[in-house]
């Protein structure tokens, strides 16, 4: 188990390789582009410098830019072109069909479809349901935001020890995320439900009424956070853990030297260093917030009452597969798609650049 | 961090009864699996002595067979978009990360922006595409989808690590008179191995316990995956709680001995990289 938190590194590595990528990427490129440009010249001198301009030697192969453009191109169909059309196929055109959906009121069960300018997006602005949606969306993203780092900095914090305790520890912690969404939806289930294991221990504690964490529907919502929290909290701890390893010791011991106590040290060195990991895993839970699905319609389907729990991905599911409205749906999804592209494109660039000025 | 050692007693029991707690609800599942189902409502936390394997097999002699069907797709489905994932992944982010060309950045902040897209915001135009192809409600469309929502993420995880592979390497390999494909299949892909192993435990446990898009895309008639069996079983039977565990259990059970078992090449794999890369 002393893996996961390589795990976690390569988790971490991936998105901020994106970044710099692009420039290491264009340095080598330079690099190959120049190494390959003196090979060919190289190649190419011998045979044409010496001969006369009158005798031109006999070309079996095509000219060199046809045969080398016939073979990028060969190239291209061979290593690229497979997984790009996959990719064109079923997630592009499926978004650009979002898009055009959006503005038609396209039903399969009611044809024609027919073009409606922005009235989806104009229904949508009025629509209650929604609103409610959007607003369960926020506030379920807002809390495993907040509580999943919170959580698993606490954590990693008191795991970070190399004995074999603390080694297993991890392991525990990170068991939920190997495990499926439903699976953990349905195991809270039987712990959270009104005769479920929390209210029977709350029962023998002496409480006479326990809360109905599912049934309620004021406490539902934040019931379904706290699952996707749990579920999420091994991930942020690994991350976490990652990110600690890369405190170098003596930073700490200098700032004890200099006088600061074990608060401040977090504070001014800790803290700061970990700025990579808070990205990653802000982001990380920003994108499962707003996508929640899964645990609402394998717990609440939506409940308890209308659309208590209904996020928006749940929301859009619905209206597309049970309503058939797919037009409408369409317009939902677009909506959903702009929100959290935006959201974390600007959390992605403020949380970056507090990485940078440390 | 208070005082080391007057504490030194804190810090192990904070964390083991951190890790108590929070492992109660697998415990539950784990421990009820094997108890006979009357004694689960009375008794769930008790362990279960004598264990019984009465849940289990009853999962697994259903009459409708929910579970073994599933189990082989699921197996299928898993294994084939697995497979073709990393080999087409690492093709194209070989290509990309080699590739100079304007459109490859072009093709690599598209696929970057593929990361962040959530499954339902394309959930029904992938039904229609499906439809087109005639491949909806079945397997081979959902390996097709897969592949096509996934690649990015292969994509990504493959071109950090072909930065680290020496171009020098694969230019001795063309002079000796290699073909690309050579090239690529017997000196790039085995030194990509590490990458290769990251993508599929990634891949493999996602798409293992995907739900909503199996739900979908095999729709009701024609048999499902394990996880969204787990699904259909408690829609049945939501008051036993030992065939539904016992069905958790199973459907669990497979990809936590992959990921176990690839687990150490994962470890190797991604300090390999990052050393080089």
């Amino acid at each position: 188990m002393t893996d996961i938190d390589h795990a976690a590194l390569a988790a971490s590595s991936a998105p901020m390789e994106q970044a710099n990528s692009a420039r290491a990427n264009s340095a080598q490129a330079n690099k190959a582009q120049t190494t390959r440009a003196a090979t060919a010249r190289a190649a190419a001198a011998p045979s044409g410098v010496r001969r006369p301009p009158a005798e031109p030697p006999r070309r079996r192969r095509p000219p060199a830019w046809r045969y080398r453009t016939g073979q990028s191109l060969g190239r291209f169909a061979l290593f690229a072109l497979p997984g790009l059309l996959a990719y064109v196929l079923f997630v592009l055109v499926p978004i650009g069909m979002t898009a055009y959906y959006s503005f038609t009121n396209r039903n399969p069960f009611n044809p024609p479809t027919r073009w409606v300018g922005l009235r989806n997006y104009a229904d949508l602005l009025g629509d209650p349901e929604f609103h409610q949606a959007l607003a369960n969306t926020v506030v379920i993203t807002v809390i495993v935001t907040l509580l999943a780092n919170a959580g698993g900095l606490l954590i990693a914090m008191l795991l970070d020890r190399p004995t074999k305790l603390y080694l297993a520890l991890r392991g525990v912690f990170f068991t939920p995320v190997v495990l499926s969404s439903v699976v953990i939806s349905v195991i809270w289930q039987a712990v959270l439900t009104d005769e479920g294991l929390l209210n029977s221990v709350l029962r023998g504690l002496g409480v006479a009424d326990p809360p109905g964490w599912l049934s309620d529907p004021e406490i539902a919502l934040y019931s379904i956070a706290w699952i996707l929290t749990w579920q999420m909290l091994g991930f942020c701890v690994v991350v976490y853990l990652a990110g600690l390893q890369g405190v170098p010791r003596e930073l700490r011991e200098a700032a004890a030297i200099d006088g600061c106590g074990p608060l401040a040290r977090f504070r001014n060195v800790t803290w700061p260093m970990l700025a990579p990991a808070l990205t990653i895993n802000t982001v990380m839970l920003l994108i499962t917030g707003f996508k929640a699905y899964d645990q609402i319609q394998v717990i609440t389907n939506g409940g308890p009452g209308t659309g208590t729990t209904a996020t928006m991905a749940f929301q859009v599911v619905q209206t597309a597969f049970t309503g058939n409205h797919i037009g409408y749906s369409s317009a939902m999804a677009a909506v959903m798609l702009a929100l959290v592209g935006t959201v974390s494109v600007i959390v992605l660039r403020v949380l970056q650049r507090r990485e940078v000025t440390r | 961090m208070i005082d080391a050692r007057t504490h030194a007693w804190l810090r192990p029991l904070a964390a083991t009864f951190a890790g108590a707690v929070f492992f109660l609800p697998l415990y539950l599942m784990l421990v009820n699996v094997f108890k006979p189902s009357t004694d689960i409502v009375p008794h769930p936390a008790a362990p279960p002595v004598p264990p019984t394997m009465e849940n289990i097999g009853a999962v697994l002699s259903r009459p409708d067979s929910l579970f073994t069907y599933g189990l082989v797709n699921s197996v299928a489905v898993t294994a084939l978009s697995i497979t073709i994932l990393t080999v087409l992944s690492a093709m194209l982010g070989h290509y990309l990360a080699r590739s100079r060309h304007v459109l490859a950045k072009v093709v690599m902040v598209t696929l970057l922006c593929g990361l962040m897209i959530p499954v339902p915001v394309i959930l029904a135009p992938i039904t229609s595409v499906l439809k087109t192809l005639g491949l909806m409600t079945t397997l081979q469309g959902l390996i097709l989808v897969n592949i096509g929502y996934y690649v990015p993420f292969g994509v990504l995880l493959f071109m950090g690590f072909v930065k680290g592979v020496p171009l020098e390497l694969e230019e001795a390999a063309e002079l000796d008179g290699a073909s690309r494909l050579r090239v690529f299949w017997q000196v790039v892909f085995p030194l990509l191995r590490p990458a290769s192993a990251s993508v599929l435990i990634f891949l493999g446990v996602w798409i293992w316990n995907d739900f909503l898009t199996p739900l979908v895309i095999l729709g009701p008639d024609s048999g499902t995956t394990v996880t969204v069996g787990v699904y259909r079983a408690i829609g049945q039977h939501q008051s036993d709680f030992g065939a539904v565990f016992a069905f958790m259990f199973l459907a669990t059970l497979p990809i936590l001995v992959f990921y176990l078992a690839l687990q150490k090449n994962f470890v190797k794999g991604l300090t390999g990289g990052a050393v080089k890369g």
